[in-house]
């Protein structure tokens, strides 16, 4: 039964109807709400100047609140959930964080300012603004071109310097709200030829999917989201598998941790960093906080890009993807997953639950690194992964995993046969370094030219030789240094 | 209307006495408040709800040929769809700034994404989708897209922002005959504006009269250029920006959207919304353009440059002029007896090129000021001890003094703060771990413009003084600078000042564009507001310049009347003009700087980290400490991005801009950047302007990018001559041992 859209904006309970599901939030605020602060810069989640606050029950009586690109979110996600807006924040005269914006000239044209203050505002509310780095990571996915961002990071630290209020009680009955009106039933809603459904269990996932198998699953809409707002294409049936439940628990199990599909970038971040430090930094780096915010492991897996950063760096750890199809439930190792350039190994009906990927052992070392052009926010030129296991000294098992070599995330086979049964030393890494030609044959776009990928690919086996010596040299991540 | 020609250097000003204690303060932003909140109103947010109809813009699908039919039945039998624009007399893009009005199709196509129609619905998604219904048909013809291929073609453009020639002596000769000689060339690619707010407007019909919201730098010429497009007097026209998300020279000339959008609402008598998608931004505005420099430069083994030449080729349009002034700085930064300076202008099919920010020193200083760094390696010399040893006393193309020129101070100053000192000369000395640290320095200068402009100054009975002209803010500090002014001139507490901008209704002034805008516009307040006081000082039966005014009250001798009191529920007005005359003539002016930079070039991957980086700029009289440190931040981040990120890739096979969107161009994010250091020499060059202040806007872009790549080099060894200095380029040239010389 088909039912209207129902949230709380800027505190006041709010219903959708008539408007097409593929309708943005920003679209929604903008045109029909009559809230123009915030703002559109590109329509495709780069540049950060729709940023507003969604909350949702925690489950535990309170709120989980995170900031979103508004521009590819489409409205029947804010069903159950409260959105905040820029206009919201200043009702009762400037906050301190506004104040400190002015103060600082943080804000000159001023396009982009209501994005950095939702951002900012948000990641103090979440204890996520502690010291200078804290505030230019989580501004990572916002853009300024005036500004040089000097005077924004200065009035974050103005605001991270104030204690974060005490909203306890507030929470608890803006989340009691928001759980009467999300109802019991699973959310759909329909208007304008399009249909959007929104299970909440697997189950309900399973039986939905296998039932329609042409609908389009969205989770985060990071890449979804462009398909309407840049592509401008028909989305009739969407699924949204962002609020099943048992897609969205962590399992840190002794030897592996268990991902569901719709968790988070960015709640994924902490469990990978403790895997290994190289995919800490990589996650940090991974698009922008508000994309982290919305998209999802499963998505960056499912939707098959040759340039998704987690699949080389799960890849190499030796992952395991979990499927399932109705009743039917078959996991894989996540490099088989991916067939060739824009096919994976899914059956109509059948969605990826979860990836499983297994801790490191004391005889284990790994390696990961991001290259790309630009520090945050930017597609990865090369992304590598390296995994290698050792026995009595010499290399048993090894796995090198690439992003951006090839039509797909792909393992170096030659490299990796070079590198077996051998001492790990300078001369070893040369040879496999040698073998990535027998592998890889990477395009030249503007990303990089094919001989750079090949030569930082050569590299980065040599720089990992080079750390597992003794005295290894020092390899310092940049962005915390320089802040 | 009193009207002042900037003829000769004005004594102390009020502005100098600084009674009020405005002038120069590191006020905040007059709008501050409005913009954090949200509340400041752009261009598409202007009008909503019933009536208002939204247009969406159809491009082309090929870069050449001739339009053989456009399919509009699909859309318009589309729901919600009102009516589908095309035809030949769509502009193609964005208007050249001096340009009477944008460039129309015709039946051809001149660029890949050329404007071809517009579908207009009752509402944006109805809109969109009716767009993506509409084909196109066309005859594709071969199109150019290669600067380096229509090298040869290249012809002598008309003059523009400077001559395309300028020579002095026998520069081949002495060239020839030099001790030490260099000659490398450098190519920069075309870049984007990639302002944060596109291109939008709001366009609404009442009778014969039309008004349009819409984001534009230059309300004058923009308001006759859209007047010229529809074919109507300029007094039908009136235009209102009075927020503005950014600029950077993108939107000087007016644009398609502004145009289709008053076409189409009168065709269907209601108000028509058009904004551009970020790709169009991108495609139907326009771009800086592409460069190919040849720098070569003759010196004595000590380091006295006796021959200095800048050969440039840059691209445009068909039937468009507009050439890039590459050489601006080579014509004066440098000594030297024998000077050639070169302009060629090849066709493209490919966006109009146009002005973006410091046009000419952006990126013709890249090409100079790496070779000033290679030439003073050649020479063993310090490379800031190389530029002091060619410092020229008068302007080496003419003899004509500088009004002010203070670029050794600026170096010392940086170099002092910097610890240049500490410098390696010899590359790759530095290293931590995989890490090659080097530094670099480049001047910095600007050439100083003036512009007409006008403004009105009231004074109300209440003591409050309103400040009106159709001067725009693009993020600059113009609402600030001029309530500074006129707060300062009229001695009333900023709070007391309200400022009405960006209304083609109101005087005209300079527009922002060129760093003219704050002396400009500046000046014309200044101008009216000495108007006013001279009505005062009659009220108060003294002689002007015995009256000073402060703090809302005016005081002559022993008598202190309130402005209130004086005004006598009274209200004054004035407006001033001012008009560029023969200071400028007979000086050079320009604003000097020098930019220093620290990088870290990974050995590994071919990564460039900015570490450090400061620019020490002088620009005259500092109107406002903040706003002017904002500007110079500002640029030294766009410099950033011309030396490591920016570049507009152009598919070879069919010109089309393949980056079109901020994911694909890359303007800096934060984490490019480092805390950037400014220091402003607060100076005063009496024959720039009454204000006494020089442009600012763009003094902090111009060379900040050849100190980023001359940091490149001193850190690894390589020198990247063709921008932007990627990893890829970096890791070739350190692979290929340019690392170890």
């Amino acid at each position: 039964m088909a039912e209207p859209i129902r949230f709380i904006l800027n505190g006041e309970e709010r219903a959708i109807a008539g408007l097409a599901p593929t309708t943005t939030i920003l679209a929604y605020l903008r045109q029909h709400a009559g809230l123009p602060g915030t703002k559109e810069g590109c329509a495709e989640g780069d540049c950060g100047a729709c940023t507003v606050l969604l909350a949702e029950p925690d489950g535990v009586g309170g709120l989980r609140r995170r900031a979103v690109n508004a521009c590819i979110q489409f409205i029947p996600s804010l069903h159950g959930r409260a959105i905040e807006t820029v206009e919201y924040l200043g009702r009762g005269g400037l906050h301190p964080l506004q104040a400190a914006m002015v103060e600082n000239h943080a804000s000159q044209c001023g396009f982009c300012t209501p994005g950095f203050v939702m951002q900012l505002y948000g990641a103090w509310l979440t204890g996520a603004l502690t010291d200078r780095q804290s505030v230019k990571d989580v501004i990572a996915g916002n853009l300024c071109r005036c500004t040089g961002y000097g005077p924004i990071v200065d009035a974050g630290l103005d605001l991270a310097a104030r204690p974060v209020p005490d909203t306890r009680a507030e929470d608890a009955a803006l989340a009691e709200r928001l759980v009467a009106l999300l109802g019991g039933e699973m959310f759909h809603y329909e208007a304008a030829g399009g249909a959007w459904c929104a299970p909440r269990h697997a189950d309900e996932l399973a039986d939905l999917y296998a039932s329609r198998p042409d609908a389009r699953l969205v989770a985060g809409a990071t890449d979804v989201g462009l398909w309407v707002t840049k592509q401008h294409r028909d989305l009739p049936v969407l699924i949204d598998v962002s609020r099943v439940e048992d897609l969205r628990h962590i399992e840190a199990g002794p030897g592996r941790i268990y991902i569901g599909a719709a968790v988070t970038h960015r709640e994924a971040a902490s469990h990978l960093a403790e895997v290994h430090r190289d995919l800490g930094e990589m996650m940090r780096r991974f698009a922008g906080y508000q994309i982290r915010n919305a998209g999802t492991v499963g998505g960056n897996i499912a939707n098959g890009s040759p340039i998704g950063d987690l699949p080389p760096a799960l890849i190499a750890l030796g992952a395991r993807l979990h499927l399932r199809k109705g009743e039917t439930a078959r996991s894989v190792p996540l490099e088989d997953f991916f067939i060739a350039y824009g096919r994976q190994d899914r059956a109509p009906g059948e969605f990826v639950a979860a990836v499983e990927v297994p801790t490191l052992e004391d005889n284990q070392r790994y390696f990961a690194h991001k290259v790309s052009k630009r520090f945050d926010s930017d597609i990865s030129a090369v992304m590598a992964a390296f995994l290698l296991t050792f026995e009595d000294g010499v290399v048993s098992e090894v796995r090198l995993a690439f992003g951006g070599m090839a039509a797909t995330p792909k393992r170096a086979a030659a490299a990796e046969a070079a590198l077996v049964g051998q001492p790990f030393d300078a001369a070893a890494a040369d040879r496999a370094a040698a073998a990535l030609a027998e592998d890889f044959a990477p395009l030249t776009d503007m990303r990089a030219s094919s001989a750079y990928r090949l030569k930082v690919a050569e590299n980065l086996i040599r720089r990992f030789e080079m750390e597992l010596r003794d005295n290894p040299p020092a390899r310092v991540s940049l962005a915390r240094e320089f802040a | 209307m009193p009207t002042h020609v900037m003829n000769e250097a004005l004594g102390e000003t009020r502005l100098d006495k600084g009674a009020q204690g405005l002038i120069g303060k590191p006020l905040d932003r007059y709008e501050g408040r409005l913009k954090v909140t949200g509340k400041a109103p752009y261009a598409y947010e202007t009008r909503h709800g019933e009536g208002v109809a939204y247009g969406v813009v159809v491009t082309a699908p090929v870069a050449k040929g001739k339009v053989v039919s456009i399919d509009t039945l699909k859309a318009f039998s589309s729901p919600g769809v009102i009516h589908v624009l095309t035809g030949d007399n769509l502009p193609t893009n964005s208007a050249q700034p001096s340009g009477d009005k944008p460039a129309i199709g015709g039946g051809q196509i001149h660029f890949y994404g050329q404007v071809l129609a517009l579908v207009v619905a009752d509402s944006f998604e109805a809109a969109r989708h009716g767009a993506s219904l509409v084909t196109v048909e066309c005859e594709t013809r071969e199109g150019r897209y290669d600067l380096d291929a229509e090298r040869p073609n290249a012809k002598v453009p008309p003059p523009g922002n400077m001559p395309p020639d300028t020579a002095r002596g026998d520069f081949e000769r002495a060239f020839a005959e030099a001790e030490v000689k260099l000659d490398e060339t450098y190519r920069t690619p075309s870049q984007s504006h990639s302002a944060m707010e596109p291109h939008a407007a709001v366009a609404e019909w009442q009778g014969g009269q039309l008004t349009v919201h819409t984001s534009c730098q230059l309300v004058g010429d923009n308001t006759r250029q859209l007047a010229a497009a529809l074919g109507i007097k300029p007094d039908k026209v009136r235009i209102l920006t009075p927020y503005i998300g950014g600029g950077f020279g993108g939107k000087l000339g007016i644009g398609p959207e502004a145009v289709l959008a008053a076409m189409v609402a009168k065709e269907i008598g209601r108000p028509v919304k058009v904004a551009l998608t970020r790709q169009q931004v991108y495609q139907v505005t326009s771009r800086r353009t592409d460069t190919i420099q040849r720098v070569r430069i003759g010196a004595t083994r000590d380091g006295r440059i006796t021959a200095i030449g800048h050969e440039s080729w840059c691209s445009n349009m068909a039937g468009d002029d507009y050439f890039e002034p590459i050489g601006l700085s080579t014509v004066f930064l440098y000594a030297g007896e024998n000077r050639l300076i070169t302009h060629r202008l090849a066709e493209l099919d490919v966006l109009m090129a146009s002005a973006m920010r410091a046009p000419g020193e952006a990126v013709g200083m890249l090409a100079l000021e790496n070779a000033m760094d290679e030439m003073a390696e050649k020479l063993g010399l310090d490379p800031i001890e190389f530029r002091k040893r060619n410092e020229p006393d008068r302007n080496p193309e003419d003899d004509k003094p500088f009004s002010s020129r203070h670029l050794i101070e600026c170096m010392e100053e940086g170099a002092r703060r910097f610890g240049w000192s500490e410098r390696e000369a010899r590359p790759r000395a530095r290293q931590e771990g995989d890490w090659l640290i080097g530094i670099g320095m480049a001047a910095a200068s600007r050439k100083n413009l003036l512009a007409q402009s006008s403004a009105e100054v009231r004074l109300e009975p209440d003591g409050r003084a309103i400040v009106l002209t159709d001067m725009t803010d693009i993020g600059t500090g113009s609402y600030t600078i001029l309530a500074q002014t006129a707060g300062e001139m009229l001695g009333l507490p900023m709070d007391r000042i309200t400022v009405l901008l960006g209304d083609s209704a109101l005087p005209e002034s300079s527009g922002s564009g060129g760093s003219f805008g704050a002396a400009s516009a500046g000046s014309s307040v200044y101008i009216a507001c000495e108007a006013l006081i001279e009505r005062l000082a009659r009220k108060m039966d003294c002689a002007a310049e015995d009256l000073t005014l402060k703090d809302g009250t005016a005081v002559a001798g022993n008598r202190q009347v309130p402005l209130v009191e004086l005004l006598a529920g009274e209200a004054l007005s004035a407006e001033g003009t001012l008009q560029p005359g023969n200071a400028t003539k007979d000086h050079h002016q320009a604003s000097y700087g020098a930019h220093f930079c620290e990088v870290a070039v990974n050995a590994v991957t071919g990564e460039t980290r900015v570490r450090r980086m400061l620019s020490v700029c002088e620009a005259g009289r500092i109107l406002n400490a903040k706003t002017a440190r904002s500007q110079c931040l500002g640029g030294m981040i766009f410099g950033i991005g011309t030396a490591l990120t920016e570049e507009l890739v152009i598919d070879d096979r069919n010109g089309l801009l393949v980056n079109h969107d901020l994911a694909e161009y890359h303007v800096p994010v934060n984490a490019d950047v480092p805390q950037l250091d400014v220091v402003l020499l607060d100076k005063v060059d009496r024959l720039a302007s009454p204000m006494a202040s020089k442009g600012l806007g763009e003094l902090g872009i111009s060379g900040a990018g050849a100190a980023v790549t001359n940091a490149i080099y001193n850190a690894c060894g390589v020198r990247v001559r063709d921008y932007p200095a990627t990893l890829d380029k970096v890791l070739e040239g350190l692979a290929e041992g340019g690392g170890r010389q």
